[in-house]
């Protein structure tokens, strides 16, 4: 699904180049869940985010579902976040304005489902991840965890086949986040591939592979003994 | 979608609270300016432009040129029309009228009720060219018959209580001695408030003709005659050609009238472009309509500006809602449309508020521009507002439209959410616009106030004070000399006496030209024939000779000049002299027989003490009441039923500068509101620069600065742009004043403490603004707030 050849990212200062991910050959299957590792400032979130279109690399070639995707216009590259890759933030970001029934319709009015569709898929996320009750509060009122539900329907109501998660549990306790992280492992077992960032080993244990990253570089790149 | 939102619209609003009000209340009190100068612009601009042929409808005008500069004026002479309308196919009709304002007003009788109202003589197809609408009469033949009258509604009803069978009654009409009787041959509408030309009845200019004693057949091109000449031209005439006809008429017709040329204004652009200097169109009242124009869209652009920096200040607030709606599938033209909305929507409930102040404010505001004005919501200002308020959504709406939709999702990913050095300098910019405006408005105000001060303070070379004066009418006419020896026996008048014509008249000023031969030269004077006493009357000081005397019998071919006539003369020791014909009697100093915008010039008094036409009684101050009962008793026993119309020289006086202070009211109110709405602005930008800075704030307090260190901190940026703005402003705002002030030949000096004045002002307010803002920081618990970080 993901094909990543020789990616560079740097910036360039005044006086110096400084490489954030260098040479960076990476291929990730369909279905797969990666975990990514790595000390602060590796450029594991660069590396997330070019994944997901939010950034470009400096150099390298890119091949998201068989096409290259350098260079996107605006409107391909709206389409693929509207029906392909969706994400979930450490900090949640969900929108403070907006109920949690809200927040989770968000993607579905931008990808212009009708209201009548949209109530009931709203509806089977919500049940499905126990938050009925929940609706129409705002995220201020939820806890950590709960939000961070709100944040995941939010990301797959749109039924997206790639899901990248940049540290999805950083701001949560252990319960909470082994909560979340549960969850991914579902989804992923229904098929969807899933990416995501974590400091913590027992969580990275979730994923089927695991790659660490250091100095812009993958370190190593492990599949889980299963 | 739509629904989605409006709900984050209205939840946005509801979050930026602050925000809010202070874009309701910039836009709503912009947007109320813009429609109440609309209003009146849009009477303005229709003003005489209510007749149907209105785009043939011209007035003919003359260029006189006379010691190498050009005079323009639309006086002309009787048979103009008459053979402008023989001699050229392209006029398909033409009229002669008399001027406006050139007869006081007439008193009509019928059987015991009297009704005093404005007279017009004018030629038969007068109705034909002008879109007078006729309730009763016909218009080809009503004003055929020579000893006809056409009445207005008013006043057919004030005379016969309905306007239903009035066609074919006799009325009597009376100016000074003059009386005929006329029969009433058709009703007319009343003239709309909108007309240049006012008047309550028609008569016919043959009647005229007879009274003053015009033949028929006379025509002497070189005389001069006050009378107005219209044609109507046929459809689809080239102007410019009958312009090129119509300039040499008179000079074909005499050769002794080689400087004079003829053109046709446009008889609608007349009221709006009524000025001419050295024979060119020099504006007129369209300056006035520009210059609120002007103001209005100012004043809405300063409310614009606060949306715009409150929205762009608030976006690190919303730069996360930004980025997530980004990365779940909104591209950006669909933010730039909700943020639009968000702009229409707020400013559509601003139209609303902006409406009811406009519904209060209107009698105000009608009395300080002096029309009717009225909120109608017809296609026009429906229109209009729909424009007013689509351009302001969008001016105010599409630069945070288009900077918040620009932020990138990497933004929020990385949290850079520090403000761009360019965001900076353009709200910087914005608020430095903003209060540059300010102090422009402040320093013309200041400059209009200390002007009109001037002028009402001016010595004018004559006592205008405590001067009433009103028309010899009925009885008083024959009797003049009885009449005013009794007037000056009533305790409380200190002196009266008679002139010709009215002392102060706008806007030229009192006084008949005449012309006199002075060295082979023709010359202009301006003059008045006037009773004696009336220089004592008026205080108008002596400086040479003596004044008029009944001691003297010969003194009646005797002349008073003013100085400047002596020195355009070139004369020394002018008394006893003899200029023109006329011994020189005695010399007055200078006084301002015409407004401060001109400069005085030469002046002759006559003494004529049977050609007053106006008694001037100077009452001793405080007995004013008193003093005009007994007058009116007076009066009414000369003329019984007659009204006592009296007017003060003082009003007269105050006249000439109707509209200067109008400016200065109305630019007083605008300068006070573009002042708050700025101020406004700054509070709330100064309160998202203080949540900004809380945190370094509380580490300040905490290392021990003093909050009076504090709050010096957080006012010097502003200081520092309200500085600026000043210096932006000063020479804007002089360059504008001293250009304002040009229109006067009388004039205060500019003083350096206008501007120091009004930098001070808007420094001042914004301290205040700021203030209010920074004290509150600087209190703050820096604990608490270092704590919630
Ligand atoms: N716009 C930028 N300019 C310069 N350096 C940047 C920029 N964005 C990120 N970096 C640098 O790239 C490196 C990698 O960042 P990031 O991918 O966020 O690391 P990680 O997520 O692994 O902690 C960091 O050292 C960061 O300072
Ligand atoms: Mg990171």
């Amino acid at each position: 699904m993901i094909q990543l050849t020789n990616i560079d990212k740097y910036y360039d200062s005044k006086f110096q180049r400084t490489y954030v991910l260098k040479d960076i050959i990476l291929e990730v299957k369909e279905g797969e869940f990666l975990s990514v590792m790595g000390p602060s400032g590796s450029g594991k979130s660069t590396l997330l985010n070019i994944i997901g279109l939010m950034d470009s690399p400096s150099s390298g070639k890119y091949l998201l579902d068989g096409n290259s995707v350098l260079d996107l216009k605006e409107k391909v590259r709206v389409d693929y976040h509207r029906n392909f890759i969706s994400f979930i933030f450490q900090a949640y970001h969900l929108i403070e304005e907006m109920t949690v029934y809200e927040n989770i319709e968000t993607p579905l009015i931008y990808k212009g489902v009708k209201s009548h569709d949209r109530e009931s898929m709203v509806a089977d996320l919500l049940d499905r991840f126990n938050i009925v009750a929940k609706k129409d509060l705002f995220p201020q009122q939820l806890s950590g965890g709960q939000q961070q539900l709100v944040g995941i329907a939010r990301a797959i109501i749109s039924k997206p086949k790639l899901l990248l998660a940049d540290e999805p549990t950083g701001n949560l306790h252990s319960t909470q986040g082994e909560m979340i992280m549960e969850t991914l492992k579902e989804l992923n077992n229904e098929g969807m591939t899933i990416i995501h960032v974590t400091h913590n080993e027992k969580f990275a244990q979730y994923g089927k592979r695991i790659i660490r990253l250091e100095d812009g570089n993958i370190r190593s790149d492990t599949n889980r003994k299963t | 979608m739509l629904k989605h939102n409006f709900l984050l619209i209205f939840r946005n609003f509801k979050r930026f609270k602050s925000s809010f009000f202070i874009n309701l209340v910039g836009l709503s009190t912009g947007l109320a300016c813009t429609l109440l100068i609309y209003l009146w612009v849009n009477d303005e601009l229709n003003f005489d432009k209510f007749h149907e042929k209105g785009d043939r409808i011209f007035q003919v005008m003359e260029n006189r040129e006379i010691e190498g500069s050009i005079k323009t004026t639309g006086q002309t002479q009787d048979f103009l029309a008459r053979v402008l309308a023989e001699e050229m196919p392209e006029i398909e009709l033409a009229t002669v009228v008399t001027p406006p304002n050139f007869f006081p007003s007439f008193t009509l009788s019928l059987a015991e009720k009297q009704v005093k109202g404005v007279a017009k003589f004018v030629g038969k197809d007068f109705l034909n060219i002008f879109s007078y609408p006729l309730l009763a009469g016909n218009k080809n033949t009503i004003l055929a018959n020579k000893n006809g009258i056409v009445i207005s509604e008013s006043l057919a009803k004030s005379l016969f209580r309905t306007i239903d069978n009035c066609v074919g009654k006799s009325v009597e009409w009376q100016i000074m001695d003059l009386k005929r009787l006329v029969s009433i041959t058709g009703v007319f509408k009343d003239v709309p408030v909108n007309s240049s030309e006012q008047f309550d009845f028609l008569l016919t200019f043959d009647a005229f003709k007879d009274l003053i004693g015009i033949k028929g057949e006379e025509m002497n091109w070189s005389g001069s005659a006050p009378f107005f000449t219209y044609v109507l031209l046929k459809e689809k005439t080239n102007v410019d050609n009958l312009n090129t006809k119509v300039a040499d008429l008179i000079k074909r017709k005499s050769k002794d009238d080689q400087h004079r040329t003829l053109f046709l204004k446009l008889y609608a652009d007349k009221y709006l472009y009524g000025n001419y200097k050295n024979g060119i169109e020099a504006g007129g009242r369209i300056a006035y309509v520009n210059l609120f124009s002007i103001i209005a869209i100012f004043i809405l652009l300063i409310a614009c500006i606060n949306f715009m920096n409150l929205s762009t200040a608030k976006a690190s607030r919303r730069i996360m809602e930004v980025g997530i709606k980004k990365v779940f599938g909104a591209q950006r033209k669909t933010l730039v449309w909700q943020y639009m909305i968000e702009s229409m929507l707020l400013t559509l409930l601003s139209l609303l508020v902006a409406l009811v102040l406009v519904k209060l404010l209107l009698p105000r505001f009608s009395e300080i521009t002096g029309k009717h004005l009225e909120l109608l919501f017809g296609t026009r200002l429906t229109l209009a507002s729909v424009i007013i308020t689509l351009l302001t959504a969008i001016l105010a709406g599409s630069y945070p439209a288009l900077y918040l939709s620009g932020f990138s999702p990497i933004m929020l990913l990385k949290r850079q959410f520090s403000s761009s050095l360019g965001e900076l300098w353009s709200r910087k910019g914005l608020v430095i616009f903003q209060f540059a405006i300010s102090v422009i408005f402040i320093v013309s105000v200041l400059v209009v106030y200390k002007q009109i001060e001037y002028i009402q303070n001016k010595n004018l070379g004559f006592d205008k004070d405590n001067v009433l004066y009103f028309e010899t009418d009925g009885k008083v006419i024959g009797n003049a000399e009885t009449f005013i020896s009794e007037v000056k026996n009533i305790s409380g008048v200190v002196n009266a006496s008679s002139m010709l014509g009215n002392f102060i008249s706008t806007p030229e000023g009192g006084g008949m030209p005449g012309k006199i031969q002075w060295k082979g030269k023709e010359m202009i004077l301006a003059g008045a024939a006037v009773n004696y006493e009336l220089l004592e009357l008026l205080g108008i000081e002596i400086k040479e000779g003596r004044t008029f005397s009944r001691l003297f019998a010969t003194d009646q071919n005797k002349v008073i000049y003013n100085e400047a006539a002596i020195e355009a003369f070139g004369l020394k020791d002018p008394v006893g002299k003899i200029v023109d014909g006329q011994e020189i009697l005695g010399v007055v100093k200078n006084f301002h027989f015409q407004s401060l915008h001109e400069l005085i010039k030469p002046f002759c008094f006559r003494l004529e003490p049977q050609a007053g036409t106006s008694i001037l009684v100077k009452i001793r101050k405080g007995t004013e009441e008193k003093t005009i009962n007994e007058l009116q008793k007076l009066y009414q026993s000369y003329n019984p039923g007659l009204v006592f119309n009296y007017k003060f020289l003082d009003q007269d006086f105050q006249a000439q500068y109707v509209a200067e202070k109008r400016v200065a009211l109305l630019s007083r109110y605008f300068a006070v509101l573009a002042l708050i709405i700025s101020c406004l602005g700054l509070f709330g930008l100064a309160s998202f620069m203080i949540e900004k800075r809380t945190k370094e704030i509380a580490i300040r307090k905490v290392s021990g600065s003093s909050k009076i260190e504090i709050v010096l901190l957080l006012t010097n940026d502003f200081t520092k742009m309200v500085i600026v703005s000043i210096f932006v402003a000063l020479p804007i705002s002089f360059f504008m004043v001293s250009r304002w002030l040009e229109n006067y030949a009388y004039r205060i000096e500019l003083d350096w403490l206008y501007f120091f004045g009004a930098g001070v002002i808007a420094l001042l307010t914004a301290w205040l603004t700021i203030g209010i803002q920074t004290i509150r920081a600087a209190k703050i618990n820096p604990a608490k707030s270092l704590a919630s970080e």
